[in-house]
Protein backbone atom coordinates (compact mmCIF):
# COMPACT_ATOMS: atom_id res chain seq x y z
CA UNK A 1 0.00 0.00 0.00
CA UNK A 2 2.65 2.59 1.15
CA UNK A 3 4.75 1.89 -2.23
CA UNK A 4 1.43 2.77 -4.15
CA UNK A 5 0.77 5.56 -2.21
CA UNK A 6 4.31 6.65 -2.75
CA UNK A 7 3.81 6.05 -7.00
CA UNK A 8 0.35 7.95 -6.94
CA UNK A 9 2.34 10.90 -4.92
CA UNK A 10 5.61 11.13 -7.24
CA UNK A 11 3.29 11.00 -10.21
CA UNK A 12 1.73 13.51 -8.97
CA UNK A 13 4.51 15.68 -8.38
CA UNK A 14 5.29 14.60 -12.32
CA UNK A 15 1.89 15.73 -13.51
CA UNK A 16 2.52 19.00 -11.90
CA UNK A 17 5.75 19.65 -13.18
CA UNK A 18 4.91 19.39 -16.89
CA UNK A 19 2.42 21.70 -16.24
CA UNK A 20 4.66 24.52 -14.33
CA UNK A 21 7.16 23.79 -17.25
CA UNK A 22 4.71 24.39 -19.98
CA UNK A 23 3.35 27.36 -18.31
CA UNK A 24 6.84 28.81 -17.82
CA UNK A 25 7.69 27.83 -21.30
CA UNK A 26 5.23 29.70 -22.91
CA UNK A 27 5.43 32.47 -20.85
CA UNK A 28 9.43 32.86 -21.39
CA UNK A 29 8.41 32.37 -24.91
CA UNK A 30 6.43 35.37 -25.18
CA UNK A 31 8.43 37.39 -22.93
CA UNK A 32 11.60 36.98 -25.41
CA UNK A 33 9.11 37.75 -28.19
CA UNK A 34 9.89 33.99 -29.40
CA UNK A 35 6.09 33.71 -29.62
CA UNK A 36 3.88 36.59 -30.62
CA UNK A 37 2.17 38.00 -27.57
CA UNK A 38 -0.77 39.12 -29.83
CA UNK A 39 -1.02 35.19 -31.06
CA UNK A 40 -0.12 33.41 -27.68
CA UNK A 41 -1.10 35.72 -25.40
CA UNK A 42 0.84 35.37 -21.94
CA UNK A 43 -0.04 32.86 -18.98
CA UNK A 44 0.13 35.71 -16.82
CA UNK A 45 -2.51 37.43 -18.46
CA UNK A 46 -4.18 34.49 -18.76
CA UNK A 47 -4.86 33.83 -15.10
CA UNK A 48 -5.16 37.46 -14.61
CA UNK A 49 -7.80 37.66 -16.91
CA UNK A 50 -9.33 34.07 -15.29
CA UNK A 51 -9.27 36.06 -11.53
CA UNK A 52 -10.82 39.10 -12.93
CA UNK A 53 -13.57 37.37 -14.03
CA UNK A 54 -13.87 35.66 -10.58
CA UNK A 55 -12.73 38.52 -8.67
CA UNK A 56 -16.01 41.01 -10.44
CA UNK A 57 -18.57 37.59 -10.93
CA UNK A 58 -19.24 38.33 -14.37
CA UNK A 59 -17.90 34.47 -14.83
CA UNK A 60 -20.14 32.68 -12.79
CA UNK A 61 -23.61 33.56 -15.44
CA UNK A 62 -21.46 31.65 -18.09
CA UNK A 63 -20.41 28.84 -16.11
CA UNK A 64 -23.41 28.06 -14.95
CA UNK A 65 -25.38 28.05 -18.16
CA UNK A 66 -22.88 26.16 -20.00
CA UNK A 67 -23.05 23.72 -16.84
CA UNK A 68 -26.61 23.87 -16.69
CA UNK A 69 -26.63 22.74 -20.49
CA UNK A 70 -24.48 19.82 -20.00
CA UNK A 71 -26.58 18.61 -17.59
CA UNK A 72 -29.66 18.99 -18.87
CA UNK A 73 -28.41 17.53 -22.34
CA UNK A 74 -26.62 14.73 -20.42
CA UNK A 75 -30.25 14.01 -18.45
CA UNK A 76 -32.35 14.17 -21.59
CA UNK A 77 -29.90 12.07 -23.40
CA UNK A 78 -29.00 9.45 -21.27
CA UNK A 79 -32.87 8.89 -20.09
CA UNK A 80 -33.92 8.54 -23.88
CA UNK A 81 -30.89 6.26 -24.26
CA UNK A 82 -31.83 3.84 -21.82
CA UNK A 83 -35.33 4.23 -22.81
CA UNK A 84 -34.96 3.42 -26.56
CA UNK A 85 -32.14 0.68 -26.15
CA UNK A 86 -34.17 -1.56 -23.38
CA UNK A 87 -37.44 -1.25 -25.71
CA UNK A 88 -35.10 -2.03 -29.00
CA UNK A 89 -33.31 -5.18 -26.74
CA UNK A 90 -36.33 -6.57 -25.93
CA UNK A 91 -38.11 -6.31 -28.84
CA UNK A 92 -35.73 -8.14 -31.66
CA UNK A 93 -38.16 -7.01 -34.77
CA UNK A 94 -38.70 -3.53 -33.95
CA UNK A 95 -34.42 -3.03 -33.42
CA UNK A 96 -34.15 -5.22 -37.14
CA UNK A 97 -36.29 -2.67 -38.75
CA UNK A 98 -34.96 0.78 -36.81
CA UNK A 99 -31.52 -0.58 -37.40
CA UNK A 100 -30.42 1.22 -40.61
CA UNK A 101 -32.45 4.33 -39.80
CA UNK A 102 -30.21 4.57 -36.43
CA UNK A 103 -26.94 4.09 -38.50
CA UNK A 104 -27.84 6.56 -40.48
CA UNK A 105 -28.87 9.07 -37.91
CA UNK A 106 -25.42 8.73 -36.41
CA UNK A 107 -23.37 9.26 -38.89
CA UNK A 108 -24.79 12.58 -38.64
CA UNK A 109 -22.14 15.23 -37.93
CA UNK A 110 -23.64 16.92 -34.94
CA UNK A 111 -22.22 20.91 -36.23
CA UNK A 112 -24.15 20.42 -38.97
CA UNK A 113 -26.99 20.44 -37.09
CA UNK A 114 -26.28 23.11 -34.49
CA UNK A 115 -27.58 26.14 -36.98
CA UNK A 116 -30.92 24.13 -37.66
CA UNK A 117 -31.49 23.69 -34.15
CA UNK A 118 -30.59 27.27 -33.57
CA UNK A 119 -33.25 28.08 -36.07
CA UNK A 120 -35.62 25.69 -34.76
CA UNK A 121 -34.93 26.52 -30.83
CA UNK A 122 -33.64 30.12 -30.65
CA UNK A 123 -30.82 31.24 -29.08
CA UNK A 124 -31.38 30.28 -25.55
CA UNK A 125 -30.45 27.35 -23.80
CA UNK A 126 -32.80 24.80 -25.56
CA UNK A 127 -31.06 24.84 -29.16
CA UNK A 128 -27.36 23.71 -27.07
CA UNK A 129 -29.69 21.08 -25.04
CA UNK A 130 -30.58 19.60 -28.54
CA UNK A 131 -27.08 19.70 -29.99
CA UNK A 132 -26.33 17.82 -26.54
CA UNK A 133 -28.66 15.60 -26.58
CA UNK A 134 -28.11 14.12 -30.39
CA UNK A 135 -24.33 13.39 -29.19
CA UNK A 136 -25.20 11.56 -25.42
CA UNK A 137 -28.30 9.71 -26.63
CA UNK A 138 -26.49 7.19 -28.82
CA UNK A 139 -23.62 7.02 -26.95
CA UNK A 140 -25.97 5.99 -23.99
CA UNK A 141 -28.72 3.92 -26.35
CA UNK A 142 -25.22 1.56 -27.59
CA UNK A 143 -24.64 0.90 -24.53
CA UNK A 144 -27.93 -0.09 -22.98
CA UNK A 145 -29.04 -1.90 -25.94
CA UNK A 146 -25.35 -4.03 -25.57
CA UNK A 147 -26.06 -4.32 -21.67
CA UNK A 148 -29.45 -5.57 -22.15
CA UNK A 149 -28.81 -8.03 -24.86
CA UNK A 150 -25.37 -9.24 -23.46
CA UNK A 151 -26.97 -9.72 -19.89
CA UNK A 152 -25.29 -13.55 -18.75
CA UNK A 153 -27.40 -16.19 -20.31
CA UNK A 154 -26.37 -18.60 -17.42
CA UNK A 155 -27.40 -15.47 -14.61
CA UNK A 156 -30.57 -14.91 -16.27
CA UNK A 157 -31.99 -18.50 -16.25
CA UNK A 158 -30.62 -18.92 -12.84
CA UNK A 159 -32.95 -15.54 -11.67
CA UNK A 160 -35.92 -17.66 -13.73
CA UNK A 161 -35.10 -20.82 -12.14
CA UNK A 162 -34.91 -19.16 -8.47
CA UNK A 163 -39.11 -17.55 -10.15
CA UNK A 164 -38.58 -14.22 -11.48
CA UNK A 165 -40.97 -12.92 -12.97
CA UNK A 166 -40.07 -10.62 -16.70
CA UNK A 167 -40.40 -7.33 -13.88
CA UNK A 168 -38.09 -9.30 -11.52
CA UNK A 169 -36.01 -9.99 -14.10
CA UNK A 170 -35.35 -6.57 -15.85
CA UNK A 171 -35.05 -5.55 -12.04
CA UNK A 172 -32.75 -7.55 -10.66
CA UNK A 173 -30.21 -8.35 -13.82
CA UNK A 174 -31.17 -6.21 -16.72
CA UNK A 175 -31.48 -3.04 -15.67
CA UNK A 176 -28.08 -3.56 -13.27
CA UNK A 177 -26.24 -5.40 -16.70
CA UNK A 178 -26.99 -2.11 -18.75
CA UNK A 179 -25.81 0.07 -16.17
CA UNK A 180 -23.00 -1.07 -15.63
CA UNK A 181 -22.12 -0.49 -19.42
CA UNK A 182 -23.77 2.71 -19.24
CA UNK A 183 -21.01 3.81 -16.20
CA UNK A 184 -18.07 2.55 -18.29
CA UNK A 185 -19.19 5.45 -21.09
CA UNK A 186 -20.30 7.78 -18.07
CA UNK A 187 -17.07 10.08 -19.22
CA UNK A 188 -17.20 9.70 -22.47
CA UNK A 189 -20.95 10.69 -22.75
CA UNK A 190 -20.51 13.71 -19.89
CA UNK A 191 -17.50 14.77 -21.58
CA UNK A 192 -18.95 14.51 -25.39
CA UNK A 193 -21.72 16.74 -23.62
CA UNK A 194 -20.01 19.70 -22.77
CA UNK A 195 -18.02 19.87 -26.28
CA UNK A 196 -21.52 19.72 -27.59
CA UNK A 197 -22.94 22.44 -25.65
CA UNK A 198 -19.78 24.62 -25.77
CA UNK A 199 -19.95 24.35 -29.69
CA UNK A 200 -23.45 25.65 -29.67
CA UNK A 201 -22.88 28.35 -27.80
CA UNK A 202 -19.71 28.79 -30.00
CA UNK A 203 -21.79 28.99 -33.36
CA UNK A 204 -24.96 31.50 -31.17
CA UNK A 205 -26.00 32.19 -27.79
CA UNK A 206 -25.94 35.10 -25.83
CA UNK A 207 -24.35 33.57 -22.47
CA UNK A 208 -21.88 30.56 -22.09
CA UNK A 209 -18.41 29.83 -21.85
CA UNK A 210 -18.05 29.11 -26.22
CA UNK A 211 -20.39 32.45 -26.13
CA UNK A 212 -17.22 33.81 -24.12
CA UNK A 213 -14.67 32.58 -26.23
CA UNK A 214 -16.40 33.52 -29.41
CA UNK A 215 -17.23 37.15 -28.31
CA UNK A 216 -13.25 37.04 -27.66
CA UNK A 217 -12.44 36.01 -30.75
CA UNK A 218 -14.11 38.58 -32.15
CA UNK A 219 -12.10 41.43 -31.24
CA UNK A 220 -8.75 39.34 -31.39
CA UNK A 221 -8.44 38.78 -27.71
CA UNK A 222 -6.50 35.80 -27.44
CA UNK A 223 -5.99 36.23 -23.54
CA UNK A 224 -9.76 36.04 -23.46
CA UNK A 225 -9.74 32.87 -25.69
CA UNK A 226 -7.39 30.91 -23.76
CA UNK A 227 -8.96 32.29 -20.63
CA UNK A 228 -12.38 31.31 -21.47
CA UNK A 229 -10.46 27.96 -22.53
CA UNK A 230 -9.08 27.83 -18.75
CA UNK A 231 -12.07 28.04 -17.14
CA UNK A 232 -13.66 25.10 -19.42
CA UNK A 233 -10.78 23.02 -18.60
CA UNK A 234 -11.35 23.54 -14.76
CA UNK A 235 -14.91 22.72 -14.81
CA UNK A 236 -14.54 19.49 -16.59
CA UNK A 237 -11.66 18.28 -14.20
CA UNK A 238 -14.67 19.29 -11.19
CA UNK A 239 -17.05 17.34 -13.44
CA UNK A 240 -14.65 14.45 -14.02
CA UNK A 241 -13.29 14.00 -10.61
CA UNK A 242 -17.52 14.07 -9.22
CA UNK A 243 -18.08 11.32 -12.24
CA UNK A 244 -14.93 8.93 -10.82
CA UNK A 245 -16.69 9.45 -7.07
CA UNK A 246 -20.22 8.24 -8.55
CA UNK A 247 -18.37 5.46 -10.61
CA UNK A 248 -16.49 4.08 -7.74
CA UNK A 249 -19.53 4.14 -5.71
CA UNK A 250 -21.86 2.29 -8.31
CA UNK A 251 -19.61 -0.02 -9.47
CA UNK A 252 -17.62 -1.67 -6.46
CA UNK A 253 -19.10 -4.94 -7.66
CA UNK A 254 -16.81 -5.07 -10.77
CA UNK A 255 -12.83 -6.03 -9.97
CA UNK A 256 -10.13 -4.09 -10.44
CA UNK A 257 -11.92 -0.71 -11.07
CA UNK A 258 -9.38 1.77 -12.43
CA UNK A 259 -7.62 4.01 -9.96
CA UNK A 260 -8.85 7.96 -10.96
CA UNK A 261 -5.67 8.77 -11.42
CA UNK A 262 -5.13 5.46 -14.28
CA UNK A 263 -7.78 7.05 -16.25
CA UNK A 264 -7.87 9.55 -18.63
CA UNK A 265 -11.22 11.31 -18.16
CA UNK B 1 -34.29 -51.54 -1.30
CA UNK B 2 -37.30 -50.84 0.75
CA UNK B 3 -39.29 -49.87 -1.88
CA UNK B 4 -42.20 -47.40 -0.91
CA UNK B 5 -44.84 -46.95 -3.72
CA UNK B 6 -44.78 -43.37 -4.07
CA UNK B 7 -45.01 -41.34 -6.79
CA UNK B 8 -41.44 -40.80 -8.47
CA UNK B 9 -40.10 -36.79 -8.38
CA UNK B 10 -39.44 -37.11 -12.04
CA UNK B 11 -40.94 -39.12 -15.02
CA UNK B 12 -39.79 -38.90 -18.39
CA UNK B 13 -41.99 -40.49 -20.98
CA UNK B 14 -40.57 -41.29 -24.51
CA UNK B 15 -38.30 -38.18 -24.30
CA UNK B 16 -36.54 -37.07 -27.43
CA UNK B 17 -34.77 -33.95 -27.48
CA UNK B 18 -33.80 -32.52 -31.49
CA UNK B 19 -31.28 -29.76 -31.74
CA UNK B 20 -32.03 -28.48 -35.81
CA UNK B 21 -30.48 -31.53 -37.09
CA UNK B 22 -28.70 -33.21 -33.92
CA UNK B 23 -30.26 -35.45 -31.68
CA UNK B 24 -28.81 -34.90 -28.24
CA UNK B 25 -31.64 -37.74 -26.50
CA UNK B 26 -33.46 -39.82 -27.99
CA UNK B 27 -36.31 -41.57 -26.78
CA UNK B 28 -35.24 -41.80 -22.83
CA UNK B 29 -38.20 -43.18 -20.56
CA UNK B 30 -36.83 -42.86 -16.96
CA UNK B 31 -38.07 -42.41 -13.43
CA UNK B 32 -36.28 -40.38 -10.63
CA UNK B 33 -37.28 -41.85 -7.03
CA UNK B 34 -38.88 -38.84 -5.10
CA UNK B 35 -36.30 -38.09 -1.79
CA UNK B 36 -33.38 -40.00 -3.34
CA UNK B 37 -30.11 -38.40 -4.36
CA UNK B 38 -29.19 -39.68 -7.75
CA UNK B 39 -26.82 -39.29 -10.60
CA UNK B 40 -26.66 -39.13 -14.15
CA UNK B 41 -23.55 -40.16 -15.88
CA UNK B 42 -21.90 -40.32 -19.07
CA UNK B 43 -19.20 -39.48 -21.46
CA UNK B 44 -19.16 -35.82 -22.42
CA UNK B 45 -21.39 -34.90 -24.90
CA UNK B 46 -23.87 -37.39 -24.33
CA UNK B 47 -26.95 -35.14 -23.14
CA UNK B 48 -27.09 -35.52 -19.63
CA UNK B 49 -26.84 -31.65 -19.76
CA UNK B 50 -30.14 -31.65 -21.75
CA UNK B 51 -31.97 -34.05 -19.94
CA UNK B 52 -31.40 -32.02 -16.93
CA UNK B 53 -32.71 -28.87 -18.78
CA UNK B 54 -35.93 -30.37 -19.90
CA UNK B 55 -36.67 -31.56 -16.11
CA UNK B 56 -36.09 -28.05 -15.20
CA UNK B 57 -38.37 -26.95 -17.59
CA UNK B 58 -35.43 -24.22 -19.68
CA UNK B 59 -35.35 -26.75 -22.36
CA UNK B 60 -38.78 -28.09 -24.17
CA UNK B 61 -38.79 -31.79 -25.16
CA UNK B 62 -39.41 -32.34 -28.75
CA UNK B 63 -41.17 -35.01 -28.30
CA UNK B 64 -42.35 -36.82 -25.15
CA UNK B 65 -43.40 -35.74 -21.44
CA UNK B 66 -41.41 -34.62 -18.40
CA UNK B 67 -44.00 -35.34 -15.28
CA UNK B 68 -42.82 -33.26 -12.70
CA UNK B 69 -44.32 -35.28 -9.41
CA UNK B 70 -47.18 -37.03 -11.65
CA UNK B 71 -48.26 -33.53 -13.49
CA UNK B 72 -46.68 -32.74 -17.33
CA UNK B 73 -44.49 -29.87 -16.82
CA UNK B 74 -45.11 -26.94 -18.89
CA UNK B 75 -43.04 -23.42 -18.48
CA UNK B 76 -40.17 -23.72 -15.92
CA UNK B 77 -40.35 -26.69 -12.73
CA UNK B 78 -41.89 -24.18 -10.22
CA UNK B 79 -40.55 -27.14 -7.81
CA UNK B 80 -36.85 -27.30 -8.68
CA UNK B 81 -33.53 -24.81 -8.28
CA UNK B 82 -31.09 -25.07 -10.57
CA UNK B 83 -27.30 -25.15 -9.66
CA UNK B 84 -25.41 -24.44 -13.01
CA UNK B 85 -21.79 -25.92 -14.09
CA UNK B 86 -20.43 -21.87 -14.31
CA UNK B 87 -21.06 -19.11 -12.31
CA UNK B 88 -24.13 -17.64 -12.17
CA UNK B 89 -24.35 -15.73 -8.89
CA UNK B 90 -24.76 -11.82 -9.78
CA UNK B 91 -21.84 -10.30 -9.86
CA UNK B 92 -23.46 -7.08 -8.82
CA UNK B 93 -25.15 -8.38 -5.57
CA UNK B 94 -23.27 -9.19 -2.22
CA UNK B 95 -23.07 -12.63 -1.33
CA UNK B 96 -26.00 -11.94 1.55
CA UNK B 97 -27.80 -10.36 -1.11
CA UNK B 98 -27.50 -13.00 -4.02
CA UNK B 99 -28.44 -16.00 -1.09
CA UNK B 100 -31.57 -13.74 -0.20
CA UNK B 101 -32.53 -13.37 -4.46
CA UNK B 102 -35.04 -16.46 -4.20
CA UNK B 103 -36.99 -14.87 -0.97
CA UNK B 104 -37.02 -11.18 -2.74
CA UNK B 105 -38.58 -12.51 -5.44
CA UNK B 106 -41.13 -14.53 -3.02
CA UNK B 107 -41.41 -10.91 -1.72
CA UNK B 108 -41.11 -11.93 1.91
CA UNK B 109 -40.61 -9.40 4.48
CA UNK B 110 -36.78 -7.21 4.82
CA UNK B 111 -36.65 -9.19 8.37
CA UNK B 112 -37.71 -12.17 7.79
CA UNK B 113 -34.89 -12.68 4.76
CA UNK B 114 -32.62 -11.04 6.88
CA UNK B 115 -32.92 -13.78 9.47
CA UNK B 116 -32.91 -17.03 6.85
CA UNK B 117 -30.34 -15.87 4.61
CA UNK B 118 -27.85 -15.32 7.70
CA UNK B 119 -28.61 -18.65 8.65
CA UNK B 120 -27.59 -19.99 5.36
CA UNK B 121 -24.74 -17.96 5.58
CA UNK B 122 -23.84 -19.94 8.58
CA UNK B 123 -25.08 -23.15 6.87
CA UNK B 124 -22.31 -23.00 4.17
CA UNK B 125 -19.73 -21.51 6.44
CA UNK B 126 -19.48 -18.06 5.06
CA UNK B 127 -19.86 -15.85 8.16
CA UNK B 128 -18.19 -12.91 7.85
CA UNK B 129 -18.48 -12.71 4.25
CA UNK B 130 -22.19 -11.42 4.07
CA UNK B 131 -21.01 -8.08 2.38
CA UNK B 132 -18.51 -9.22 0.46
CA UNK B 133 -19.11 -9.42 -3.53
CA UNK B 134 -18.41 -12.49 -5.68
CA UNK B 135 -15.59 -11.34 -7.71
CA UNK B 136 -13.83 -11.18 -3.69
CA UNK B 137 -14.47 -14.92 -3.39
CA UNK B 138 -12.95 -18.13 -4.21
CA UNK B 139 -14.18 -20.56 -6.33
CA UNK B 140 -15.12 -22.96 -3.64
CA UNK B 141 -17.31 -19.83 -1.63
CA UNK B 142 -18.96 -19.16 -4.85
CA UNK B 143 -19.97 -22.67 -5.01
CA UNK B 144 -21.00 -22.66 -1.14
CA UNK B 145 -23.37 -19.00 -2.28
CA UNK B 146 -24.83 -20.73 -5.23
CA UNK B 147 -25.68 -24.16 -2.56
CA UNK B 148 -27.37 -21.08 -0.10
CA UNK B 149 -29.08 -19.69 -2.69
CA UNK B 150 -30.50 -22.61 -4.53
CA UNK B 151 -31.54 -24.28 -1.19
CA UNK B 152 -33.05 -21.02 0.64
CA UNK B 153 -36.05 -21.39 -1.41
CA UNK B 154 -36.41 -24.97 0.01
CA UNK B 155 -37.30 -26.66 -3.30
CA UNK B 156 -38.59 -30.47 -3.74
CA UNK B 157 -36.22 -30.73 -6.70
CA UNK B 158 -32.78 -30.09 -6.32
CA UNK B 159 -30.84 -30.14 -9.98
CA UNK B 160 -27.25 -29.87 -10.31
CA UNK B 161 -25.09 -29.84 -13.54
CA UNK B 162 -21.93 -30.66 -12.86
CA UNK B 163 -21.60 -27.48 -10.26
CA UNK B 164 -18.49 -28.41 -8.92
CA UNK B 165 -16.16 -30.03 -12.08
CA UNK B 166 -14.37 -26.60 -12.20
CA UNK B 167 -12.82 -26.88 -8.57
CA UNK B 168 -9.74 -28.77 -8.02
CA UNK B 169 -9.72 -31.96 -6.29
CA UNK B 170 -9.80 -31.06 -2.33
CA UNK B 171 -12.26 -28.14 -2.58
CA UNK B 172 -14.50 -30.42 -4.46
CA UNK B 173 -14.35 -33.58 -2.25
CA UNK B 174 -15.65 -30.66 0.81
CA UNK B 175 -17.88 -29.31 -1.63
CA UNK B 176 -19.80 -32.94 -1.99
CA UNK B 177 -18.91 -33.57 1.87
CA UNK B 178 -21.34 -30.24 2.32
CA UNK B 179 -24.02 -30.97 -0.21
CA UNK B 180 -24.32 -34.59 1.60
CA UNK B 181 -24.64 -32.78 5.14
CA UNK B 182 -27.31 -30.38 3.72
CA UNK B 183 -29.46 -33.12 1.77
CA UNK B 184 -29.16 -35.69 4.86
CA UNK B 185 -32.32 -36.04 6.59
CA UNK B 186 -33.94 -32.92 3.93
CA UNK B 187 -35.96 -35.58 2.11
CA UNK B 188 -35.30 -33.91 -1.20
CA UNK B 189 -34.91 -35.24 -4.48
CA UNK B 190 -31.26 -34.53 -6.27
CA UNK B 191 -30.41 -35.16 -9.36
CA UNK B 192 -27.14 -34.87 -9.87
CA UNK B 193 -25.26 -34.69 -13.76
CA UNK B 194 -21.45 -35.46 -13.55
CA UNK B 195 -18.79 -37.35 -16.00
CA UNK B 196 -17.32 -38.51 -12.99
CA UNK B 197 -18.00 -41.77 -11.95
CA UNK B 198 -16.04 -41.87 -8.40
CA UNK B 199 -17.75 -38.51 -7.52
CA UNK B 200 -21.02 -40.10 -8.63
CA UNK B 201 -21.01 -43.16 -6.59
CA UNK B 202 -19.74 -41.52 -3.17
CA UNK B 203 -22.95 -39.17 -3.77
CA UNK B 204 -25.87 -41.55 -5.07
CA UNK B 205 -28.38 -43.66 -4.03
CA UNK B 206 -28.49 -44.82 -7.59
CA UNK B 207 -26.36 -44.05 -10.89
CA UNK B 208 -27.75 -43.91 -14.70
CA UNK B 209 -25.90 -43.86 -17.25
CA UNK B 210 -26.73 -42.69 -20.57
CA UNK B 211 -25.13 -43.79 -23.85
CA UNK B 212 -22.35 -41.49 -25.38
CA UNK B 213 -23.95 -39.16 -27.85
CA UNK B 214 -25.61 -38.16 -30.00
CA UNK B 215 -29.43 -39.93 -29.89
CA UNK B 216 -27.78 -40.80 -26.36
CA UNK B 217 -30.10 -43.34 -24.70
CA UNK B 218 -30.32 -44.87 -20.68
CA UNK B 219 -27.65 -47.63 -20.37
CA UNK B 220 -28.65 -49.15 -17.30
CA UNK B 221 -29.88 -47.68 -13.52
CA UNK B 222 -27.43 -48.82 -10.88
CA UNK B 223 -28.05 -49.10 -7.21
CA UNK B 224 -25.75 -47.80 -4.92
CA UNK B 225 -25.79 -49.64 -1.73
CA UNK B 226 -23.05 -48.17 0.17
CA UNK B 227 -24.78 -47.29 4.09
CA UNK B 228 -24.95 -43.71 4.95
CA UNK B 229 -23.99 -41.47 6.51
CA UNK B 230 -21.23 -41.73 4.35
CA UNK B 231 -17.90 -40.04 5.13
CA UNK B 232 -16.42 -39.46 1.93
CA UNK B 233 -12.68 -38.57 2.11
CA UNK B 234 -12.46 -42.84 3.52
CA UNK B 235 -15.39 -44.22 1.27
CA UNK B 236 -13.11 -44.80 -1.77
CA UNK B 237 -10.74 -47.17 0.52
CA UNK B 238 -13.95 -49.33 0.70
CA UNK B 239 -13.86 -52.77 -1.20
CA UNK B 240 -17.58 -52.67 -1.60
CA UNK B 241 -17.00 -49.00 -3.64
CA UNK B 242 -14.14 -50.30 -5.65
CA UNK B 243 -16.47 -53.30 -6.31
CA UNK B 244 -18.82 -50.73 -7.88
CA UNK B 245 -16.72 -48.42 -9.47
CA UNK B 246 -15.25 -51.69 -11.94
CA UNK B 247 -19.26 -52.82 -12.43
CA UNK B 248 -20.25 -49.74 -13.63
CA UNK B 249 -17.07 -48.78 -14.97
CA UNK B 250 -16.98 -51.73 -17.58
CA UNK B 251 -20.44 -50.03 -18.75
CA UNK B 252 -19.26 -46.61 -19.11
CA UNK B 253 -15.88 -47.72 -20.61
CA UNK B 254 -17.48 -48.51 -23.71
CA UNK B 255 -19.22 -45.83 -24.20
CA UNK B 256 -16.69 -43.57 -23.61
CA UNK B 257 -14.69 -45.68 -26.33
CA UNK B 258 -17.63 -45.17 -28.87
CA UNK B 259 -17.66 -41.38 -28.02
CA UNK B 260 -14.46 -41.48 -29.04
CA UNK B 261 -14.34 -43.30 -32.58
CA UNK B 262 -17.40 -40.33 -33.42
CA UNK B 263 -14.90 -37.71 -33.04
Amino acid sequence: MNGSNRKRASILVWQLMLAVAFLLAWEWGSRTNVLDRFFFSRPSEVAQRVSQWIVTGSIWRHVLTTFTEAALSFTLGAFGGVLFGFVLARASDLAAVLEPHIRIANSVPRVVLAPIFLLWFGLGIWSKVALGVTVVFFVVFFNAYRGVREADRVIIDNVRMLGASERQLIRHVLIPSALSWIFSSLHVSIGLAIIAVVVGEYLGASSGIGYLIAQAEGVFDTTGVFAGMSVLAIGVLVVGGVVNRLERRLLRWKPGQLDSSEKFT
Amino acid sequence: MADTPTQPAVTLKRVTRRFSTYTAVEDITLDFPAGKFISVVGPSGCGKSTVLSMIAGLLAPTSGVVEIFGEPLKGLNQRASYMFQQDALLPWKTVLENIELGLVIRGKSKFDMLIEASEWIERVGLKGFADHFPYQLSGGMRKRVAMAQCWIVQPDLFLMDEPFSALDVHTRLRMESEILRLWTGSEKTVIFVTHDLEEAISLSDEVFLLSSGPASRVVGRYPIDLSRPRTLIDLKTEPRFHELFRNIWSDLRQEVLSSYERI
